[in-house]
């Protein structure tokens, strides 16, 4: 597992994009497949705009969820970008 | 609950300039001139966007062969559809990759025989490999999502590590190694093609530590023989469940092979709405829902994971679409597929097993260009 750098600025990879938003939900397109993202997942994903750090993005987190364990946050917002990597749809 | 055609299948023709001995085309092909003209094709996109569908796999045949190439991709991009060529790359200069590109194209698919080029020539039927490579590497240059398709069998997967390298080192986002399935043009080749024992275990152990090893940088997919399996493949995820496949003219199918069912009488989007065809059509709902099942399906625990496997390959095995998939080790004619693998492996599975597979004298079966 190799976390995302702090200073590294996450995006979608090549060929993965965000599908027109339908009902309310928010899908993301990649060969062969797509994911709708909720919740925590949505929220993150949704700040990987390649402009933001890793480090503001958590920022960004921790003002959503008035949470203090930065550390925790780091963790699971890291790896779930690094499990997006592995099925190449996520870039840092 | 509601069936959403999610991905929709255009076989835009059936004309291609490789003759591969496992194409998945019928061996009844579709004429260059009954072929959808653009504005029919650009309809089904919309109308298929419409009902939910989210990709649009462009192949064929070679989809490059189709004149309008460009103007479909823009079609399927407006419509709102992620957009998929499956390619061979034969016939993609530079200027068509960039046209593509601006219109839209979201993932490119590009096949290889082989790593080795003479091998490779010898499954296509075709001089076509050393333009691929070059290919490859102009598309690695651009901002896009890259696969390369391999497909393997028995005369290549020996060599399963060295097409790893030779994909490694072009550097595609995604490799898919795919055994052959035997539909098509694949099932007349099916001796010839069908890997031995001893090939399927090591070829899963070289996977696992590509895999591990590319981990982050290249995904590795591996279609497994489905002759080896203890169970079958939940076939396009179901008939009519997920699926919708068009052929060049204008059929629509479940699935690539589906044609070869008798019986089954299967709609024109030139004379009936895709939303009429996905949902009302007699042959959509023919093997929907556990009605049609049989035992040992019809009470099986794993019906709803599988469908009791590929309705073609039940009736190209078998003769009954309706009956048990018989690679599965539970169907009642089981010993068809047992039979066609022992053969492979050269008598009885317990008996003494080759090494290597036996260096056939085999004439191909090539697949030859429709009228």
């Amino acid at each position: 597992m190799a976390l995302p750098e702090d200073n590294s600025r996450p995006h979608l990879a090549p060929g993965c994009r965000w599908a027109e938003p339908s009902n309310g939900e928010r899908t993301v397109l990649f060969p062969e497949g797509a994911i709708v993202v909720k919740g925590t997942s949505r929220d993150i994903l949704e700040h990987c705009d390649g402009q933001r750090t890793f480090a503001e993005i958590v920022q960004v987190l921790e003002g959503l969820y008035t949470l203090t364990d930065v550390q925790k946050i780091k963790r699971e917002a890291g790896s779930f970008l690094e499990q997006l990597r592995e099925k190449r749809i996520v870039d840092f | 609950m509601s069936l959403v055609p999610l991905a929709l299948i255009a076989e835009l023709t059936h004309r291609c300039p490789l003759h591969c001995v496992y194409c998945s085309n019928p061996l009844a092909m579709q004429k260059a001139t009954s072929e959808l003209s653009t504005a029919e094709w650009n309809r089904v996109f919309r109308e298929a966007a419409a009902m939910g569908s989210l990709h649009v796999h462009l192949t064929g045949g070679e989809p490059l062969a189709r004149k309008d190439i460009v103007d479909l991709v823009e079609g399927a991009r407006s419509a709102g559809l992620y957009t998929n060529l499956i390619t061979s790359g034969l016939g993609l200069s530079e200027q068509k990759l960039q046209d593509l590109l601006a219109a839209g194209l979201e993932h490119i698919q590009l096949s290889f025989q082989d790593s080795d080029e003479a091998a490779a020539n010898s499954i296509a039927g075709a001089r076509g490999h050393a333009v691929k490579v070059e290919l490859a590497r102009s598309i690695r240059k651009q901002r896009v999502a890259f696969t390369m398709n391999i497909v393997v069998h028995r005369q290549n997967l020996d060599r399963l590590e060295e097409m790893i390298r030779f994909a490694e080192d072009i550097q595609p986002d995604r490799l898919e190694i795919a055994n052959v399935q035997y539909y098509g043009w694949a099932l007349p080749n099916r001796t010839a093609l069908l890997p031995i024992r001893s090939q399927v275990e090591n070829s899963m152990r070289t996977i696992r530590d590509a895999q591990e090893r590319l981990r982050g940088r290249m995904r590795i997919d591996y279609v497994v023989p489905d002759y080896y399996a203890k169970y079958p493949k939940a076939c396009m995820g179901g008939w009519g469940r997920r699926l919708l496949l068009i052929d060049p003219a204008g059929r629509a199918l479940p699935c690539h092979a589906a044609g070869v069912i008798p019986g089954l009488q299967f709609n024109n989007v030139r004379e009936r709405s895709l939303e009429w065809i996905w949902r009302e059509s007699a042959a959509f709902n023919k093997f929907r829902g556990e009605e049609w099942m049989a035992e040992p399906c019809r009470s099986c625990d794993r019906r709803q994971e599988d469908f009791g496997g590929c309705r073609c390959q039940a009736f190209l095995l078998t003769g009954d679409a309706a009956g048990t998939d018989p690679v599965c080790s539970l169907a009642p004619l089981h010993t068809l597929v047992e039979g066609e693998v022992q053969r492979s492996n050269g008598g009885p599975v317990n008996g003494t097993l080759p090494q290597s597979p036996v260096a056939n004298e085999h004439s191909w079966t090539y697949r030859p260009n429709p009228s």
